[in-house]
């Protein structure tokens, strides 16, 4: 059925007239297309958008393991015969852009046999898989016996039955991760593969928890292939790709417009520095980020950057790197918050962004490298682009962020079953001071956007128990915007437990920008306050923790943007008066002056801190 | 006589309802936002006055506030303190650790700009229970007495106290508690343990320390409302609606005011649900479109659902109490339309609200609104009067329309107003499906009731799109909320974390547990007057499948609690998570991670509307005649249109669209093709299955084309 304005004239020369002048940077134009008016355009875009998060819905609450429900570790979506995506759930960023490299791995494995009732299910990171614990469930939509749409999604499940339960960093090789399932089929035209299932769920060690998984990822793919039928139903299926195509060149156009306004030129981000590779402590990885623009493109240039890694800390081109670029760039030049109108996350979006990153690095590791834990490198990537950006555009970026997760896993068996308990733990971080605005505290930061568990909730079904979990006691990087406060939580551990934790930053501190103070580092210490206080790298895999003891975890806090000297004194009192600074730092720091009565001193204010400047100038 | 009063943004709606059958009588008084008990008390006396009985015949008194509301969105509540375990000091300053936007560094994070408590305010002191509920370190009692006089000098207006565990074992909470009582008795207390039993600690944190931040605030409405109608006579209880589509005393709404949250819009959807069973409907979808935006609600078989824990929210704030699942979209009246930058037709969400609203109020609108888009269709005539005083200017809305949509698309003004309403009436067709189809719900088993203002203008359109049989219009759209108070009954519900599964060994301590909250609940409604006989009490299981993370609710059967009552409800679970998530696991273990007791104290009797004889006459020949566009086959024609004022209609009336009725504060649309019934209750119940069939026969030639 085509809506009511379908014969009219004027429409179609609007059309026309729109795809003349997007002619060169977009596939319009091309002679299949059909006019669409504006009504039907918009209607749909609104069933895609809520077919997606209706998508994720179904999944994380469906879904067993912790890092799919409660972190919301998990991305859905509907994607064209092509694998473009056309619209994302709003869970976490990182997963979705990543589906298209999924659904390129699958056609590279399957070719033409992808057929009518398959459910199809995918994790090799060099066919586009995120990382290899990041399965992805792929639905192909089949309309009048024609391949038409996928629906897919990709959930972080808790094991793959790699060396190591939970999480890994020092891990030899890419089939040390755990099993690769390329393409496997898990219903075949409808019908269920019970050895694939066995072979799946009998090489893991939380076969339950996958299962439920599993289950609930095709219940959500399969939820998005009926939706989308139904809208062919109700549209036809020629209209809805053209509405299709026309929301893609909009996304696309949206992005265009903003780096069309900024100066030609080539940017470069401060060289930034990962810890190490997890087993040669001591030795930092350099991240180089160069950024052109170039008319409405931005190609993000990576070469410089560390060589590829003998452990798994290397970063999937297709499935993590380019989707981490995608993300910061969106987030700067079409920030959500501040934008008028919603512009829809698609493939649209990725069109005018280039990302150069040589083979044989550690954003584009050669096969077979292991590359199981790349979130801190690419989330740092994230930060990167952030600052190169930041010459051209104060006011739309941040003084440098935690940019880093410490993911922690914890792990045993448990004795009376003999089958293992996991727990993996995303810790946030905090972003850096903004232009007109604090920094963020106690938040995860840029590509990754998960959920925490209740301390409660894994108190009932962990043998560890939380002493503290709340914003770290240093002092927030100071600015005329301070950075965000990282946070402290501690555990006491009641059985042996294996713990890898996936973490950086110990030793390169979030920057601070215009004058703003540098960040806190992040720290993890085994027994705090004991004669066994041991300091652990960020880094470490299959950590024997004995039953007693404690682990504290600190997140880094972010840097600060501008003198902080122009901090409003207010700003400053309402700072002590929360106990995030103390009286000496408003004075020391800030130059504000608060009397004994805790009052603002705003005179004795003003001349200290023309004093201390003075002194910063002969200095 | 009972009464029932609904407190809006704008006005104040009152119904005055004779209980023992004959008319009833409806009143409207603009709001008094800055104290809303003034409104109430004007708006009583005026309608005591109308109806000619004094105050103090009032048998019944039903409210619905959004004073409680307000203060969150407009967060001027009250300054609280908070008393928490050691080593979590920032639960509520970091939350879930998700932002809102997956894109953008911009943005601020509701819980850390707008705290409940600020940071300065929340104070820590040693204690712990395990989460088995053993006391690990007792509690610091010195230390907690020193803060509470930190916090009495800090002038807090109220204390949440709020441990870890404390649903396992109250014994810190409860001690605390008695030494608040002893340094600072005139505080406003909110106990995590009394308000919300429930585990996941940011939730219930969040849901107390709200509860703190509305408290002085609205119970002290609540008392200066109470005193002012006993001052003007009125000597019935005063009924409170809370969130929970149940009602509460006044003791109780001061104590808990976190329950009134969604006081009004449930309202709203229950006076909804009466109207469609007085015309002989049973399952219900009400659609209440106001000036900025429109509730929806879903009720199958005439029961309200309940929304899933995590989307229990008031603004950007947990509150993890049972709400009635009402979605509100931000489409109304003056919901304006644009163009984007991209090229895009849009409406909404941006509203221009009443002020200065549509362009055709002349009142300094300056873009174009939905309202004006209905006026450019001739649906709302310039010389009818809005809300009894406004004059509407539509050459306007033509300007508006021709500068803002028709140049920018390059179409002309008619088919720009016709592509807004089309955009909205999509969006609200969106969200229908969202909270029906989706749910498992048939929308071509359900019954439209149109309410708000702007409801009986979209309605026959929606219906249209979703295959929706009837239309219900009740008698006074504008007031659905008011009449909803009188259909409600005293409610508790009380709650507890038990994480049992329904294994033989468990069942004795889920037969405790129930016991156990049915003699509160018992109590607390005999506590309220309530007999023996008119209480009703329900169960409920929040269950989930071993080793998943979120429950979902499962009605419970009363009776003998033993094997077969848990056989009962491990079935009913099956079924509620197959028709939530299309699939179900029978092979694995079901949990109850809480279980709730619902008692209700009957209040009302069966119906508070009656059927009115009426002695009008129609008389056709009274009717004016003017072009309206409508879709016909697709195409927006112009159709010759009858206009009535609903007024001069009698009840028994049949007239077949196009139709357009007018009344003081709203416009039914009959379509053509569309059948309207004018039923002994003062209804428009409008047959839309011809329209549809004659839509649905045109699509099936063209697939066949």
């Amino acid at each position: 059925m085509l809506p009511w304005l379908q014969n009219k004239v004027i429409i179609e020369d609007y059309l026309f007239n729109k795809k003349i002048k997007m002619e060169g940077v977009t596939i319009m134009g091309e002679s299949h297309e059909k006019n669409i008016d504006p009504v039907t355009l918009g209607v749909i875009a609104g069933s895609l958008n809520a077919i997606a998060k209706e998508m994720a819905l179904v999944l994380y609450r469906m879904a067993y393991s912790s890092i799919i429900r409660e972190s919301e570790d998990l991305g859905a979506g509907l994607f064209d015969e092509d694998g473009n995506e056309l619209c994302e759930s709003d869970s976490s960023p990182m997963h979705i852009g990543s589906l298209p490299g999924y659904i390129a791995g699958v056609k590279h494995f399957l070719k033409d046999d992808i057929q009518d009732g398959d459910v199809i299910l995918h994790n090799n990171p060099y066919y586009g898989a995120s990382h290899t614990p990041d399965l992805a469930v792929i639905v192909p939509i089949f309309y009048k016996d024609k391949l038409v749409a996928y629906a897919a999604n990709t959930g972080h499940v808790l094991d793959v039955g790699g060396m190591s339960p939970g999480l890994m960093v020092d891990v030899v090789d890419v089939f040390a991760e755990g099993k690769h399932y390329n393409a496997l089929k898990l219903y075949s035209k409808g019908v269920k593969n019970e050895e694939i299932w066995k072979h799946v769920l009998e090489n893991v060690r939380t076969p339950k928890e996958n299962k439920g998984d599993i289950e609930a990822m095709i219940a959500s793919a399969r939820l998005g292939r009926k939706r989308y039928l139904e809208l062919i139903e109700r549209y036809d299926l020629e209209t809805l790709k053209s509405a299709e195509r026309r929301w893609m060149d909009y996304s696309e156009q949206m992005l265009r417009k903003e780096i069309e306004k900024l100066p030609d030129g080539i940017y470069k981000a401060p060289t930034g520095w990962l810890d190490d590779d997890g087993r040669n402590y001591g030795v930092p990885l350099r991240i180089e980020t160069s950024l052109e623009i170039r008319g409405s493109e931005i190609i993000v240039d990576l070469t410089g950057s560390s060589p590829q890694v003998e452990t798994g800390y290397n970063v999937p081109f297709s499935g993590s790197t380019l989707p981490a670029i995608y993300t910061i760039v969106r987030s700067i030049l079409l920030d959500e918050a501040n934008s008028e109108v919603f512009v829809p996350q698609n493939s649209g979006i990725f069109r005018p962004i280039k990302v150069i990153a040589p083979l044989g690095t550690i954003f584009n590791p050669r096969f077979p490298a292991s590359c199981f834990a790349r979130f801190n490198q690419v989330n740092r990537l994230a930060d990167q682009v952030n600052l190169a950006f930041s010459q051209i555009l104060p006011t739309k970026t941040t003084a440098g962020n935690s940019a880093h997760i410490h993911a922690n896993s914890y792990a045993g068996v448990n004795p009376d079953s003999g089958s293992y308990w996991i727990s993996i733990e995303i810790n946030e971080g905090s972003y850096g001071g903004r232009y007109g605005k604090d920094g963020l505290d106690g938040v995860d930061t840029l590509v990754a956007n998960t959920r925490n568990n209740p301390v409660e909730e894994l108190e009932m079904r962990t043998p560890m128990r939380c002493h503290r979990y709340e914003l770290r006691e240093e002092e927030p990087a100071a600015g005329k915007w301070r950075g965000g406060i990282g946070i402290a939580r501690e555990w006491e551990f009641f059985t042996n437990t294996l713990f890898t934790g996936e973490g950086d930053r110990h030793y390169d501190p979030p920057k601070g920008v215009r004058g703003g103070r540098d960040g806190e580092t992040g720290a993890l210490v085994l027994n705090r306050r004991t004669e066994n206080e041991k300091n652990l790298h960020a880094k470490v895999t299959n950590y024997k923790i004995n039953a007693g003891d404690t682990l504290l975890i600190k997140t880094p806090s972010a840097g600060g943007y501008g003198n902080p000297f122009e901090r409003i004194p207010e700003d400053v009192l309402e700072d002590v008066l929360d106990q995030y600074i103390s009286l000496e730092t408003a004075r020391d720091v800030y130059g504000v002056v608060i009397n004994s009565e805790g009052k603002l001193d705003l005179s004795a204010t003003s001349e200290l801190r023309s004093n201390m400047e003075k002194e910063q100038v002969t200095n | 006589m009972k009464i029932g009063v609904d407190v809006g943004g704008t006005f104040t709606d009152l119904i005055l309802s004779d209980t023992h059958g004959g008319r009833a009588i409806v009143h409207k008084v603009p709001s008094t936002p800055k104290d809303p008990s003034e409104a109430v008390i004007k708006g009583v006396f005026e309608i005591c006055e109308m109806a000619n009985i004094h105050p103090g015949q009032i048998e019944q008194f039903f409210h619905g506030t959004t004073v409680a509301t307000n203060i969150v969105l407009e967060h001027n509540g009250a300054s609280v303190g908070m008393l928490t375990t050691e080593g979590f000091r920032d639960v509520l300053h970091i939350a879930r650790h998700k932002r809102p936007y997956n894109f953008s560094l911009y943005q601020d994070l509701p819980w850390q700009k707008y705290p409940l408590v600020r940071r300065r305010n929340r104070l820590v002191v040693s204690e712990r229970i395990t989460a088995e509920g053993e006391v690990l370190l007792p509690l610091d009692e010195e230390k907690t007495r020193e803060h509470v006089r930190k916090l009495k000098e800090a002038k807090v207006d109220a204390i949440a106290v709020c441990f870890l565990f404390s649903f396992k074992n109250p014994q810190h909470e409860n001690r605390v508690k008695e030494i608040i009582l002893e340094e600072y008795p005139e505080v406003f207390l909110s106990i995590s343990n009394e308000v919300l039993p429930q585990y996941r600690e940011y939730e219930r944190f969040s849901t107390v320390a709200l509860n703190a931040f509305i408290g002085p605030k609205t119970s002290n409405y609540i008392k200066k409302l109470k005193k002012n109608l006993e001052d003007m006579g009125v000597k019935s209880e005063l009924h409170l609606m809370q969130s929970n589509g149940g009602i509460a005393t006044s003791e109780m709404a001061a104590e808990k005011p976190i329950n009134l949250l969604l006081s009004g819009p449930v309202a709203g959807l229950i006076g909804g649900i009466k109207a469609a069973q007085n015309a002989g409907f049973s399952n219900v979808i009400t659609l209440d479109i106001g000036g900025t935006s429109a509730d929806i609600g879903v009720a199958p078989g005439g029961e309200m659902r309940m929304r899933h824990l995590l989307d229990t929210r008031i603004g950007q704030y947990n509150a993890m109490i049972p709400m009635v699942d009402i979605d509100t979209i931000g489409a109304g009246g003056g919901s304006i339309a644009y163009v984007d930058e991209g090229g895009i037709f849009r409406v909404g969400p941006q509203s221009a609200g009443a002020d200065p609203g549509p362009a055709c109020y002349n009142r300094g609108g300056t873009l174009p609104t939905s309202t004006d888009a209905n006026v450019l269709l001739g649906r709302i005539r310039g010389e009818n009067r809005l809300a009894g005083s406004m004059e509407l200017k539509p050459e306007l809305s033509e300007k508006v329309y021709k500068e803002h949509i028709a140049e920018k698309l390059n179409i002309n003004v008619l088919d720009a107003a016709a592509g807004a309403l089309k955009i909205m009436t999509h969006n609200m067709v969106n969200a229908i499906e969202m909270n029906s189809v989706r749910k498992g719900y048939d929308p071509r088993e359900f019954t439209l009731v149109a309410a708000g203002g702007a409801g009986p203008l979209f309605a026959c359109d929606i219906a249209e799109e979703l295959n929706i049989p009837y239309v219900v219009v009740p008698p006074f759209p504008g007031i659905t909320a008011a009449i909803g108070l009188l259909g409600t009954d005293i409610t508790y519900e009380q709650v507890s974390t038990v994480w049992s599964s329904f294994k033989i060994g468990n069942i004795e301590k889920l037969r405790q547990e129930f016991a156990r909250l049915e003699e509160q609940a018992i109590s607390s409604l005999k506590a309220d007057g309530i007999s023996e006989d008119k209480i009703i009490l329900k169960r409920v299981c929040d269950c989930r499948y071993e080793g998943q993370g979120y429950e979902l609710r499962v009605e419970a059967p009363t009776g003998e609690i033993n094997e077969e009552w848990a056989e009962e409800v491990v079935n009913s679970f099956h079924a509620v998570h197959e028709r939530e998530y299309a699939s179900k696991f029978e092979d694995q273990e079901v949990m109850a991670i809480n279980i709730r007791l619902i008692g209700i104290g009957i209040v009302t009797n069966e119906s508070s509307l009656v059927p009115q004889p009426q002695t009008l006459e129609f008389n056709p020949k009274k009717v004016k005649k003017a072009p309206v566009y409508f879709w016909v086959n697709d195409q927006l024609e112009e159709v010759e249109t009858s206009f009535y004022h609903r007024s001069d209609i009698p009840n028994g009336t049949t007239l077949t669209g196009p139709a357009i009725i007018q009344q003081k504060d709203s416009t039914t649309v009959i379509p053509p093709l569309c059948k309207a019934l004018f039923d002994e209750y003062g209804n428009i119940v409008i047959d839309m299955q011809d329209k549809n069939a004659s839509k649905n026969l045109k699509n099936v030639a063209m697939v066949t084309k």
